[in-house]
């Protein structure tokens, strides 16, 4: 059977697309590596979430062993277990975008129709001060006194029964309760209403893009499986496109294949008050920074929190000091700062698919993280904390590059119709097309080039 | 083949598991409150040439004295604390990341050994969730 399209991984980039290309009457497959899991077959512990939903078991680490990367495994990637939180990019990524790659559409002018139909299927939620647990009071207040100005957070979300006692961390694990608008809840299930077909725990490991037809190859349970489509997207993540493009012998052809990669390096540390915080309690994340000179400098800085099994694993500490730490479990309080990375790192891959990573930070990276740190130093002091934690732990979440997109086939690997440079068959649309770093969760914007390239397609 | 533990790696994890988390004050000592019987499930995704490392790691440390145990996780909190390049910084951060991951998700878990009766550490930092489902 040939089918219309075939779009292989299920995260942010590939669900919209598959949502809008369906929608349209297309035939359409959609491949996933990982499990699909629903609202109630979720892990429910913070032990089996990290030991099920991710790549590698839990984290990964570039070469270095420095710095740890989450990848998600599952129907709808990473958009299950981030926290959905929908930001446009300013002109200043876009800016920086267009600089880097040559693409004259890169701008807001062009985008608002995507982010505006994106927006449209999902139901947004911008959160009012009443809903503020402990922690984002802290924050707002000292923000405040210290003239850092911050705003609340615009997330993707229906139903969280927030008013009712329910501890929406737990929704880290996959929600369950299908509030969240993930790509999941907002279009696979959808989709699959109408006729998506899915097929999962199938990884994908060889494309072989034709005149006319995109043959692709891989593995479903250990056995070898074939598919054919006039149409092929990856839309695998940074990693898991890079992987399958190297896989497939493209790495001669594009110089550029598995380099400008970022991650937006993320540091949490904690501050221990007096008084129970509860940050796990309620919504656990409602506010952030939003202080034009953070943004010139390179950094932003989130009001988040962990469950104690990472809480944990952010302290070098062992024995007593460990637990005398982890005791005081209630009584602290998180920021994190993300910097705005260059995009010196690279994925590499062997013939048999294992995956290297090389991700330094450079010197600007420090000094911008540098300076996020010091303002969340002046913010727990100002706050009232007895102790501050200073974790020197990192990771990276928004995994950026690989196979960015770009206007000169020796420096980009898709050209700014998302076409593989030279290949008629063969797209990309997942976050391993951005040049570089924007410093704005990148969730949103994965989404609505999902349906640009979809609204390109379909022509 | 389905990731398994060794019992003489299961042995060395619970010493290493005593020493990240003892016995002290409210919180139980590692070896009395882990619920082993989860180990395999929680290391299913673990690639499985990792795996073997660690299996192997944990089942030379079932045979080592404590003082050494304690002096190679010394030098692997070293590598973290003050990170350097090399292969051998690298591969003690990685275990270091290994060896708490796997001990932490045991013990601030609900995997509790069945005969275990006191306070478990969840209890102990006064850790509660919410899930309200309809």
């Amino acid at each position: 059977m040939i089918y219309d399209f075939i779009v292989v991984g299920s995260g942010s980039g590939g669900g919209a697309l598959s949502y809008y290309l369906n929608k349209s009457g297309a035939k359409v497959l959609l491949i996933e590596a990982g499990h699909f899991y629903r609202k109630d077959t979720f892990p429910k512990t913070e032990a089996e979430t990290s030991a099920h939903l991710y790549w590698g078991g839990g984290i990964e680490f570039g070469k270095d062993g420095k710095m740890g990367f989450l990848r998600t495994k599952m129907v709808g990637g990473s958009s299950i277990v981030y926290q959905c939180l929908m930001d446009r990019f300013d002109d200043i990524a876009f800016n920086d975008w267009k600089s880097e790659s040559g693409v004259e559409w890169f701008n807001n002018a062009e985008m608002d129709k995507h982010y505006n139909q994106v927006e449209s299927d999902m139901v947004l939620h911008t959160f009012v001060p009443e809903e503020r647990n402990g922690n984002a009071k802290l924050f707002v207040e000292a923000c405040d006194k210290l003239g850092y100005k911050w705003g609340n957070l615009r997330r993707g979300q229906s139903n969280c029964g927030a008013e009712k006692g329910n501890d929406c961390i737990g929704c880290l694990g996959g929600c369950f309760r299908d509030s969240k608008q993930s790509s999941l809840v907002a279009f696979i299930q959808k989709a699959e209403k109408e006729g998506l077909e899915i097929i999962t725990e199938t990884e994908i490991n060889k494309v072989e893009p034709g005149n006319d037809t995109c043959k692709i190859h891989g593995l479903q349970n250990g056995n070898k499986v074939s598919f054919e489509g006039k149409k092929v997207i990856l839309s695998g993540g940074a990693f898991g496109t890079t992987r399958m493009m190297t896989l497939s012998g493209f790495k001669s052809k594009f110089p550029a294949l598995g380099k400008k990669f970022a991650s937006h390096p993320q540091f949490m540390w904690l501050g221990f008050q007096n008084e129970p915080v509860d940050a796990h309690k309620k919504m656990f994340q409602a506010v952030a920074s939003k202080d034009d000179s953070f943004r010139a400098q390179g950094f932003k800085l989130e009001n988040v929190f962990a469950s104690p099994i990472s809480i944990g694993m952010l302290m070098n500490e062992t024995g007593a000091e460990h637990q005398r730490l982890m005791k005081q479990y209630r009584y602290m309080q998180c920021i994190e700062v993300a910097v705005r990375d260059e995009n010196v790192g690279e994925i590499m891959c062997d013939n048999k698919g294992k995956l290297t990573i090389v991700k330094p930070l450079t010197d600007q990276d420090k000094t911008r993280r540098n300076k996020g740190l010091q303002a969340i130093e002046n913010i727990l002091t100002t706050a009232g904390a007895k102790e501050i934690y200073k974790s020197n732990f990192y990771f990276g979440l928004h995994l950026m590059g690989g196979c960015v997109m770009g206007t000169d086939a020796s420096k980009s690997v898709v050209n700014p119709d998302f076409q593989v440079h030279g290949e008629k068959t063969l797209y990309i649309a997942d976050s391993s097309i951005y040049p570089n770093a924007p410093g704005i969760n990148p969730g949103l914007t994965i989404k609505s080039l999902g349906h640009r390239l979809a609204m390109q397609l379909l022509k | 083949m389905a990731n398994t533990f060794s019992n003489f790696a299961i042995k060395g994890l619970t010493k290493v598991g005593n020493i990240y988390c003892p016995k002290n004050d409210e919180f139980p000592a590692f070896s009395d409150v882990a619920g082993t019987y989860k180990l395999n499930d929680l290391v299913r995704n673990v690639p499985s040439d990792d795996f073997s490392s660690l299996n192997l790691v944990l089942a030379i440390f079932a045979f080592l004295p404590n003082f050494i145990i304690n002096w190679i996780i010394s030098k692997c909190q070293q590598s973290q604390a003050n990170p350097s390049d090399g292969i051998i910084p690298s591969t003690l951060r990685q275990l270091n990341i290994g060896l708490r991951g796997l001990c932490y998700s045991i013990y601030y878990s609900e995997f509790n050994n069945p005969d275990f009766k006191g306070k478990t550490p969840l209890q102990v930092i006064d850790y509660s969730l919410n899930r309200i489902t309809d």
